[in-house]
């Protein structure tokens, strides 16, 4: 072979493979067939009522014939434009409610009642449904979804796997598992045993709760928002039981803050805290580990732990004119604890008895 | 000469190291974000300061922007900072003004010092909020933002916060679609594993905020700073405030689309970053202050990514020298340099990075065109380099900085 014909096909053939990762990339480039900005949220932002809100966008067309059925003491059933069957419930004794009320059976469509909606245990609802009226489930059953106009009550044992809105109370029975987004607009009630993620309502009550609804914290949001004074502490730090402490504290170790101890500012720890009965914090609680509140105690602002969560009995985090949120991967609550506001577990959160 | 190259074939192959740690913590590590959950709360009251320097194309978008955001109204006011605008900013601005009252305060700026950090240290005057966040003019802020990036600050650790950039025209063209994608992985990958590491997120001067009382402390903004953001960052740490990541707090903003632009942008941005570890780097390292062992060693670290662009350039030359002389077991440091000199420019984010980045953000062709990165590589290498050796003679020549501002290609509404 010609020398300088062996050269150039090697000088080609190296060329030709070093061009080869660039033809998808060519490719790619012409085509614009990923080129469009990364969708990022931006405007429903993770609120929580988002899905709940579109779900009411969603059956705004069934609405004349929910009040039709509603008027008539009828039912009907259907499909929306996009294939979607449905089936609208008017009256509480009609033969497609009485349907409902088999045991063990799986209900495959999309319910709307305009009467208050009475379920019998055992059964799966793997569409969402809307309540016009009350809501009633029995024992250990499966929900999808749930929009409820008034309140909505849910049988020991239920499931929930997506989201449930209540414009009412919302309870749940012992040993729910309340998996996704559940909110209302006025109160939210998880019995001993239950299982949940996000909760968000103006007052949320674990357990039975046996304090006065109306009591309130001071109100700090003026102290709050006065510049910080930072009190900077490097090591582990006990607060002595009894003592109050006007200002903001940094703790870059362990925090211990023994009985009947009033901050009155922010706490943050960068490892474990331990807040002892009768706590009272007005400001923030942060723990960059694990967070022991109470019994007992009121804290005012933000709670944030990042690895893990237990809040003792009679325990009351913001207060019904100023909410807050309660938030770290993983939550154990016991039973008579209040949270105003939202309670987020991102991982797993759980109702615990009082020991 | 071979000492020197070993030196810095070890600090190459440090940054390398890093890279990679970043990108198997971000693939495979606890995510910290811990602060995005707080969604209800007594929000603060908060000031928005929206930087503008003749910004008549982008700037009603984001006035625009803000005056739809959740955020309590009456606890939100906006001052958009008109540093000595000579086009339409002004008027655009008042017409805002007039059209929300009592929810923007203008600032208008006929003169003084030129430059971002200039024109926000003026601002502060009318600032009496403890929270204060900071937005360009052509980003747009989605509508929780302003909660997202405030909720931090409940935290008194917290000094600063940043958010996360996402290029808005992105397919416009091979250079926005390479910046689309260094901004995935400086982003998704490298902010978001220094604030999972507890390291030293960096602070952006925009999708920002910062805590009155902690820049009071720190002496305020630093006018003489080419890049006021990497400067706050460092006087934080050094101070004992961190700055933190959000980086499910997104923000849409406009990349240079032609390469003259760019250059110009990370030119400016190599010089303010070089003069930040001039400034604050052994101080940093080794001097009192309150930052962590781990803070001290990434911050150092971070501090030089854009010197490691003509140290780079050397250690090619030198590993070219040293090969021609003939010095024989040098052939493994050799091919060591040259298998990390492509990801040793931390800033610039390295292939694997981006690969990563591209992945967790679920996007799919786009990494296609991982192999152009090439070109955005050697673009960098050399204008930053060209930037240090620029630096290197005004501090000989005693020339002043200036600043250039990065042009927009926005549409005039």
């Amino acid at each position: 072979m010609n020398p300088y014909l062996a050269v150039a096909a090697l000088i080609l053939m190296v060329s030709m493979m070093l061009m080869l990762p660039l033809i998808p990339a060519f490719w790619e480039l012409r085509r614009k067939s990923d080129a469009r900005p990364l969708n990022v949220v931006q405007q429903n932002a993770g609120e929580i009522r988002h899905f709940a809100s579109s779900f009411r966008d969603y059956i705004k067309g069934l609405q004349p014939i929910l009040q039709r059925c509603v008027a008539d003491g009828i039912s009907a059933s259907g499909a929306l434009p996009d294939g979607e069957e449905y089936v609208v419930l008017g009256r509480a004794d009609e033969p497609l409610m009485l349907a409902l009320q088999q045991r063990d059976t799986t209900h495959p469509v999309m319910m709307a009642a305009g009467v208050d909606l009475v379920v019998p245990p055992s059964g799966t609802f793997s569409r969402d449904i809307y309540a016009g009226a009350q809501f009633i489930g029995g024992d250990k059953n499966s929900y999808r979804a749930i929009l409820g106009e008034t309140n909505v009550h849910l049988g020991a044992s239920s499931r929930v796997t997506r989201w449930v809105h209540a414009v009412g109370d919302f309870t749940a029975d012992a040993g729910c598992r309340l998996y996704g987004r559940i909110s209302s607009d006025s109160l939210i009630r998880l019995r001993a045993d239950c299982g949940f993620l996000r909760l968000n309502a103006p007052r949320i009550e674990i357990g039975n709760v046996a304090i006065n609804r109306n009591a309130n914290l001071p109100d700090s949001s003026s102290s709050r928002s006065a510049p910080v004074e930072r009190f900077f502490h490097d090591g582990d730090f006990e607060v002595r039981a009894g003592d109050v402490i006007s200002g903001n504290m940094v703790i870059r170790g362990n925090l211990h803050i023994r009985s009947g101890a009033r901050i009155r500012g922010s706490v943050k720890s960068t490892q474990d805290m331990v807040l002892d009965d009768g706590v009272s914090v007005e400001g923030s609680l942060i723990s960059a580990r694990k967070l022991r509140i109470g019994p007992n105690c009121a804290v005012h602002g933000p709670v944030v732990a990042e690895r893990e969560l237990a809040i003792g009995s009679g325990t009351r985090c913001g207060t019904l004119s100023l909410p807050t949120t309660v938030s770290a991967p993983r939550i154990e609550v016991e039973e008579s604890v209040v949270v105003f506001g939202t309670l987020w577990a991102r991982e797993d959160g759980e109702v615990v008895a009082t020991p | 000469m071979i000492y020197v190259l070993y030196i810095i074939v070890f600090v190459i192959c440090v940054y390398t190291g890093r890279h990679y740690w970043f990108t198997l913590n971000r693939l495979f590590g606890f995510q910290r974000h811990p602060y995005i959950d707080i969604d209800t709360a007594d929000w603060p009251p908060v000031t928005v300061l929206v930087a503008a320097h003749n910004e008549e194309k982008v700037v009603a978008n984001i006035l625009e922007a803000l005056m739809t955001v959740k955020y309590p109204a009456d606890k939100m006011i906006v001052i958009p900072v008109n540093d000595r605008s000579t086009d339409r900013t002004r008027e655009i601005i008042d017409k805002f003004v007039e059209d929300f009252p009592g929810r923007i305060q203008p600032f208008h700026r006929a003169g003084g010092k030129g430059g971002k950090a200039a024109a926000l240290k003026d601002a502060m005057r009318l600032v009496s909020t403890e929270v204060i966040l900071i937005f360009d003019a052509d980003y747009i802020p989605g509508a929780g933002l302003i909660k997202q990036l405030v909720a931090p600050f409940f935290d008194l650790e917290v000094g600063g916060v940043m958010g996360r950039v996402v290029p808005l025209n992105a397919g416009t063209n091979l250079l926005t679609r390479l910046l689309d994608l260094e901004r995935s992985g400086g982003y998704q990958v490298d902010q978001q594993a220094r604030m999972n590491l507890r390291l030293v997120p960096q602070h952006g001067g925009t999708v920002a905020g910062v805590r009155l009382s902690a820049l009071r402390e720190i002496g305020g903004w630093n006018e003489n700073s080419l890049t006021e953001d990497t400067d706050l960052t460092y006087r934080l740490l050094l101070n004992g405030w961190k700055t933190v990541y959000q980086n499910r707090s997104e923000c849409y903003e406009e990349v240079p689309e032609v390469w003259p632009v760019r250059i110009r942008q990370i030119m400016r941005w190599a010089k303010g970053h070089n003069q930040a570890m001039m400034t604050y780097g052994l101080h940093l390292l080794l001097g009192k202050n309150r930052a962590t062992l781990r803070e001290r060693i990434d911050g150092t670290l971070l501090l030089g990514v854009y010197a490691m662009a003509p140290v780079t350039l050397v250690g090619w030359a030198l590993a070219l020298a040293v090969f021609y002389q003939g010095i024989a077991p040098l052939h493994g440091v050799i091919a060591l340099l040259s298998l990390t000199a492509y990801a040793a420019l931390g800033n610039l984010a390295a292939f694997f990075e981006i690969a990563a980045a591209a992945r967790l953000d679920g996007t799919r062709k786009r990494i296609c065109l991982l192999p152009f990165l090439i070109l955005g590589f050697a673009v960098s290498i050399f204008s930053v380099s060209r930037a240090a050796a620029s630096q290197i003679s005004d501090l000989v020549t005693g020339a002043e900085f200036h600043w250039d501002k990065t042009e927009r290609f926005r549409k005039v509404l």
